[in-house]
């Protein structure tokens, strides 16, 4: 299950290395993971990591020595009580996967999550372009159904009251 | 036998009679369409902001806050259309913005883009007063760092879907840049909405 887990994961970061490159990374499930933004970067570039496994206000000793950034720490912040922390890419790293460890200082928790170094930058190439479609026009009411549904209910009620009028005429009491 | 059928025939007709009263009441009690943005919120062209404050590392962001109209939503990250155009929030949560995932964090360096509902099939949506926003007004966006990146509206524009001014909503930016967009620009019913109004802000702080 976790070798499938981690298959996955390691297609996904390959998708997301081809193109899209933004999205976070997670190593492992749940709280125990190590969030890493952006999850692919190239050299010189920042990365931000955070993780709620280390409990509220709890810190942590981040290690990005694979990729040459040494280590870092990470600081409880006010963001759902996670850990945070940063480092740089050394301008001489070279383009792999590459797997960041964070390590708790209270409960000694270990998380790991994995980043991406690319030789160019694949962000901001892909822009939107064109409208959004934002809306529907239910905020002017008026919708259209409900009027439908509103006329056919009348309908209905103009015959049935038609129908009982018919039978009284005839006398067939109501 | 025939007063049961009666009855249930009298009984259908009220039913009807009221139900399609209260539809149509409610259908006819429309409120006003969301505000747009007047001339005098566009970009003049002239009027340069002062300076942006300094980028921020990135970071994903969380929330969105617009406290002139009282928006406070949380932000999902939002991908592409086969068409290229920018995906949305599911249109079943009112109160849902999104953020393009694959573009420039909101407070880093570029220009990051934001996007939600005007309304749904229930009524108004989280952007729904977007074009009543003026310029000056701030923007407050929570990232994933801990840091609220802190926009200040340089513009309110709307633009005709079939005119769209890709270059000036998404293109890039050299200071840290923000869009909010919705849909606006006058509605039919055939066609809905006809446009989208955007929200032209830039970075002035953090905390």
């Amino acid at each position: 299950m976790r070798r499938t887990a981690r298959l996955l994961t390691g297609t996904a970061l390959a998708v997301t290395a081809a193109g899209l490159a933004a999205a976070p990374a997670y190593g492992g499930e749940g709280a125990g993971r190590l969030e890493v933004y952006p999850s692919t970067v190239i050299p010189g570039d920042n990365v931000s990591v955070n993780t709620g496994a280390c409990g509220a206000d709890g810190a942590a000793t981040g290690d990005a020595s694979a990729v040459g950034a040494g280590r870092f720490a990470l600081a409880p912040s006010a963001h759902e009580h996670d850990a945070i922390g940063q480092f740089e890419v050394p301008p001489s790293a070279q383009p792999g996967t590459y797997e960041i460890v964070a390590r708790c200082e209270e409960n000694g928790e270990q998380v790991t999550g994995d980043l991406v170094v690319a030789l160019t930058a694949t962000r901001d190439h892909t822009v939107p372009r064109g409208s959004v479609k934002t809306g529907v026009g239910g905020g002017l009411g008026a919708d259209p159904v409900r009027t439908a549904a509103g006329v056919a209910a009348l309908a209905v009620a103009a015959a049935g009251g038609t129908w009982l009028l018919h039978r009284r005429a005839r006398g067939e009491g109501i | 036998m025939r007063r049961i059928g009666n009855s249930a025939i009298a009984a259908v007709t009220l039913l009807a009679l009221g139900s399609g009263t209260w539809l149509l009441h409610g259908a006819a009690g429309t409120p006003a369409p969301p505000p747009q943005p007047s001339a005098a919120q566009a970009a003049t062209g002239t009027d340069r902001p002062g300076a942006a404050a300094p980028a921020l590392p990135p970071s994903p962001p969380d929330r969105v806050r617009i406290p002139s109209i009282r928006v406070n939503a949380p932000l999902m990250g939002l991908g592409l259309t086969k068409s290229g155009s920018l995906d949305v929030p599911p249109a079943d949560r009112k109160n849902l913005a999104g953020w393009y995932e694959a573009g420039t964090t909101p407070g880093e360096r570029g220009t990051a883009i934001v996007a939600g509902h005007v309304d749904n099939a229930e009524g108004p949506a989280v952007f729904y007063d977007l074009g009543a926003l003026k310029k000056g007004s701030s923007v407050e966006v929570d990232r994933r760092d801990g840091t609220v990146a802190e926009f200040t509206v340089d513009a309110v524009e709307v633009y005709e879907a079939k005119n769209f001014p890709d270059e000036k909503v998404y293109g890039a930016a050299a200071r840290p840049e923000l869009r909010v967009i919705t849909c606006g620009g006058g509605y039919s019913r055939a066609t809905g909405y006809r446009g989208n109004v955007v929200v032209f802000a830039h970075l002035t702080g953090s905390r």
